[in-house]
C-alpha cells in the first residue's frame, strides 16, 4: 500500500506528549506544525488522549499525518526516573519507547524527564553492536561556525548518561558524535577532540590518555587531539567527547554563564543611563547573537548508541523547538544514523 | 428490440449536492495570478481532490440518486467544467454556476463575492422541485461559508428556524432584496421534511475540525474523501467494497498509504463518530476474494494498522454534542475564512 511516486518514505516520529515544562499543548502544537510542514513525516502522539485531543482541537494540523496512542500515566520532571518507571508501567515515555521498538514509529522525541527517557530507551531499544554504553549529547553555541550549514553549534557528549566512561566508551562517543555531526550538521569531516586538562597527549587521567592513543589510530575519524575547557565555547572542535560527569558539569556551567550574562545585562540596563545607552547601541548585535545561538533551532539533543533514535528536546521547548526536534529525528532516521555509527567504530 | 432499463424511473431517493472549487477540484484563487491560472486552465489540467471522483461514482452507483452541483465558478467556465467532470466519469443532474457578468452589469458588487445570497436560493429552488422524501448529503469546503449555508438550508427545510430569523440572517449577510425574495418564495414551496443527513466540509485550508463543532454533529469536517466514505458507509450510503474503491483511487493517484488512511480513520473515531461497524465490514471485505484488492495488499497489514489505531485509543470516545445553532452569531464566524497562505499552509 505504498504511494506510486518518488516521494520520500514516510517516517513516523513518536512524541512523548506528557513531558516538557509547558505541558501537552506545546508538544501537540509542535507535532501539528510538523504535520503541516513536511508531508512525509507523521506524528504518533503518546499520552493522555483527552488532553491531546483538547490541544489538537484549536490547532491547525493534518489529520492524515497524526495518530494518537493513549497512555494513562506519565513521569513528572521532579520524579526519580527508575522509581517512576517501575511504578508507572503505562507512562507515556515508556509506551512511546516501546512503540518505537515495535516499529510503530521510527524515532522518539521527548521534552520530559531526561533520566526517564534514557531508562525507557535502555529498556526497549538495543545498543548498537560495539557500543557498551549510550551517551547523551548536547549542542551548545560556539564562536566558530561548523559544517556546510555554518552552524554556530558544537556537539559535546556524554553529558550525563554514563558517569564513569572507559577509554573504549570515549572512543565510541567520539565515533557517535562524528556520525551525528556528519548527518545532522552536514559536516563531512568533523573535527573530534577529547576534553582534558591539557592539549598534550599524555595529559589527563589514564582513560583519557588511552582513548587519545586509540583515537589517533581510528581510521575515518579526524581526531584533533585534546582540547581544554577554554576551547569549548571557542568551537575549536566540532565534537567533544568526555565522560558524563565532566560533560554534565561543563554543560551546566555553560548554561550558568549564559544566564549570568543576561542577568548582568538586565542589571546594567536598570542601573545607569549610560550603560543603558551602551546596551541600546549594541542591541542589533545582541539580537544577532540571540538568533545564531537560538537552541530552539536545534530542538533537542540525541541519545546516541541505541539502534533507534531518541531526541531529547529541552524541557522548556515551545512548539517550534518540538517541530525541529522532530525534523532532526527524521533526518537521523532517513540517513540511518545507527548504521553510520556502527560502520565508524574501530573493528 | 431492446427495452429501456426502466420505463418509469423512480424519483431520486438520495440527492448529493456538491460545491466544485476546493471541494471537488483542487483550486487556488487566493491571488490574482492563481485566479487567472484557474480561469485559463483546460479541462485536462484541472485536478480533482483525491478520491472525490471515485466517491461520487460510488454514490451514483447506488441508483436513484441525483447529483446537483452548485459552484461559485463563473458561467463562462461551464464548458471546461462539464468536460472535466466527463473526463472523471462523473455524471451530474444539475450544474449551477454564478453569473458574475450579470452581477457586474447590474452593479451588484456585493453579490460578486457573496455566498449566502447566491447559494441559498439555488439550493432551496432545487429542493422545491425534488421529491419530498429524498434524503440529502451536502459537500462543501472550509474556504467559504459552506457549513453555514448548508446548515441553514437544512434547518430551513426542516422548519427548525423561523421566518424572522432567516430574514435577519439575509439582512446581516447583505443579500440583495430580489435574492432574499427568491429564498422566501422557494422556501414556501418546499414541503415540510427533514432530509439533510450529513454535511461534509473538505478541510482544504486545514481548519481545525473543532472549528465546526458549533454546527453540530450533522456537519463532519473531513481531511480527505476516504473519511467521507467511511462516514457514508456508517450512514448506509456506501458498502465496504465501495469504501475500498475510494481508498484505492487515493492510493493509486495521490500517494495515500496505509499510514495516512489509518490515521484518517482514527481521526474520525477520536471525534466520536461510530465507525466500529464499518471497521468490521471493511475487515470482512478485505478478507474476501476481490481483484480490486491487489492494489491494497498485504491485507493482514492493512487490517492490523486499522485495528491498532482503534485499540490505541483505549475507551471509545463520546459522540459529539448537538448544540443549538445560533445562526446570527455564526454568520461572522463563517465570514472569517482566511486564505490558505494567511492560514499558514
Amino acid at each position: 500500500m505504498q504511494p506510486e511516486s518518488s516521494a520520500p518514505e514516510p517516517i513516523t516520529i513518536a512524541f512523548d506528549v506528557m513531558g516538557g515544562d509547558h505541558g501537552p499543548e506545546e508538544v501537540v502544537r509542535g507535532a501539528a506544525q510538523l504535520s503541516l510542514e513536511t508531508p512525509h513525516l507523521h506524528a504518533l502522539l503518546v499520552g493522555d488522549r483527552a488532553l491531546i485531543d483538547a490541544a489538537l482541537e484549536g490547532t491547525r494540523h493534518s489529520g492524515e499525518r497524526i495518530a494518537v496512542h493513549h497512555a494513562s500515566q506519565w513521569v513528572e520532571m521532579s520524579e526519580k526516573p527508575s522509581l517512576a518507571l517501575a511504578q508507572k508501567p503505562d507512562a507515556s515515555i515508556s509506551v512511546a519507547a516501546r512503540l518505537v521498538a515495535e516499529g510503530e514509529a521510527q524515532a522518539l522525541v521527548s521534552a520530559g524527564n531526561t533520566g526517564a527517557g534514557v531508562l525507557a530507551c535502555a529498556k526497549h531499544f538495543k545498543l548498537i553492536r560495539g557500543i557498551r554504553r549510550a551517551a547523551l549529547a548536547a549542542v551548545y553555541p560556539t564562536q566558530a561556525l561548523h559544517g556546510q550549514k555554518q552552524d554556530p553549534f558544537s556537539l559535546i557528549l556524554d553529558v550525563g548518561a554514563t558517569v564513569d566512561a572507559t577509554a573504549e566508551d570515549l572512543v565510541a562517543f567520539s565515533v557517535m558524535g562524528a556520525a551525528y555531526s556528519k548527518i545532522i550538521s552536514k559536516n563531512p569531516d568533523p573535527a573530534v577532540a577529547l576534553l582534558s586538562n591539557g592539549t598534550e597527549p599524555r595529559k589527563g587521567p589514564p582513560r583519557v590518555v588511552e582513548a587519545h592513543e586509540r583515537l589517533s589510530r581510528t581510521p575515518g575519524l579526524r581526531f584533533i587531539g585534546n582540547v581544554e575547557g577554554v576551547d569549548i565555547p571557542k568551537g575549536t572542535a566540532d565534537v567533544i567527547a568526555c565522560d558524563g560527569f565532566v560533560g554534565n558539569v561543563c554543560l551546566k556551567m555553560l548554561e550558568g554563564i549564559h544566564e549570568t550574562v543576561l542577568e548582568l545585562a538586565r542589571y546594567a540596563y536598570k542601573e545607569k543611563l549610560l550603560w543603558r545607552a551602551g546596551l541600546a547601541m549594541l542591541s542589533s548585535g545582541i539580537e544577532r547573537i540571540k538568533q545564531v545561538t537560538d537552541w530552539e533551532q536545534y530542538g533537542g539533543a540525541p541519545i546516541l548508541g541505541f539502534d533507534r533514535i531518541f531526541i531529547k528536546a529541552h524541557g522548556r521547548s515551545r512548539a517550534r523547538a518540538i517541530a525541529n526536534a522532530g525534523k532532526v529525528a527524521a533526518k537521523a532516521v532517513a540517513k540511518d544514523l545507527a548504521r553510520s555509527i556502527e560502520q565508524g567504530l574501530p573493528s | 428490440m431492446s427495452l429501456p432499463d426502466r420505463i418509469d424511473p423512480r424519483p431520486a431517493r438520495r440527492i448529493y449536492r456538491w460545491d466544485l472549487d476546493k471541494t471537488y477540484l483542487q483550486t487556488e484563487f487566493d491571488t490574482v495570478m492563481q485566479l487567472l491560472r484557474t480561469a485559463l486552465q483546460k479541462a485536462h489540467e484541472k485536478v480533482a481532490v483525491p478520491g472525490a471522483a471515485a466517491l461520487i461514482r460510488e454514490l451514483r452507483a447506488q441508483g436513484d440518486t441525483r447529483l446537483c452541483i452548485v459552484s461559485g465558478s463563473p458561467t463562462q467556465m461551464r464548458a471546461v467544467l462539464v468536460e472535466k467532470l466527463k473526463l472523471d466519469g462523473v455524471e451530474f443532474d444539475e450544474l449551477v454556476l454564478k453569473d458574475n457578468v450579470r452581477n457586474l452589469l447590474r452593479g451588484r458588487f456585493k453579490a460578486l463575492k457573496g455566498q449566502v445570497g447566491y447559494k441559498l436560493p439555488v439550493l432551496l429552488e432545487s429542493r422545491a422541485s425534488a421529491p419530498s422524501e429524498a434524503e440529502e448529503v451536502l459537500f462543501g469546503d472550509d474556504a467559504e461559508a459552506d457549513a453555514f449555508i448548508y446548515s441553514l438550508f437544512a434547518d430551513m427545510v426542516a422548519r427548525r428556524v423561523g421566518r424572522e430569523l432567516v430574514s435577519r440572517v439575509l439582512d446581516e449577510a447583505e443579500v440583495y432584496p430580489d435574492d432574499a425574495d427568491r429564498v422566501m418564495d422557494a422556501w414556501e414551496r418546499i414541503p415540510h421534511s427533514d432530509p439533510v443527513r450529513r454535511i461534509f466540509i473538505h478541510l482544504d485550508r486545514l481548519t481545525p475540525p473543532a472549528h465546526f463543532a458549533r454546527y453540530g454533529p450533522r456537519v463532519v469536517p473531513v481531511f480527505n474523501y476516504f473519511q467521507a466514505a467511511l462516514v457514508l458507509a456508517a450512514d448506509g450510503h456506501l458498502n465496504a467494497h465501495q469504501v475500498i474503491k475510494v481508498a484505492v483511487e487515493m492510493v493509486q493517484t495521490a500517494g495515500y498509504n496505509l499510514l495516512t488512511l489509518s490515521n484518517s480513520f482514527q481521526d474520525l473515531v477520536r471525534r466520536g463518530l461510530p465507525l466500529q461497524g464499518v471497521a468490521l465490514a471493511l475487515t470482512q471485505a478485505l478478507q474476501g476474494p476481490q481483484a480490486l484488492l491487489s492494489a491494497l495488499r498485504p491485507v493482514p497489514d492493512i487490517i492490523a494498522a486499522f485495528t491498532k489505531r482503534l485499540a490505541a485509543l483505549g475507551a471509545q470516545p463520546e459522540p459529539p454534542a448537538a448544540p443549538a445553532i445560533d445562526y446570527l452569531a455564526l454568520l461572522d464566524h463563517a465570514r472569517l475564512r482566511k486564505s490558505k497562505r494567511e492560514a499558514g499552509a
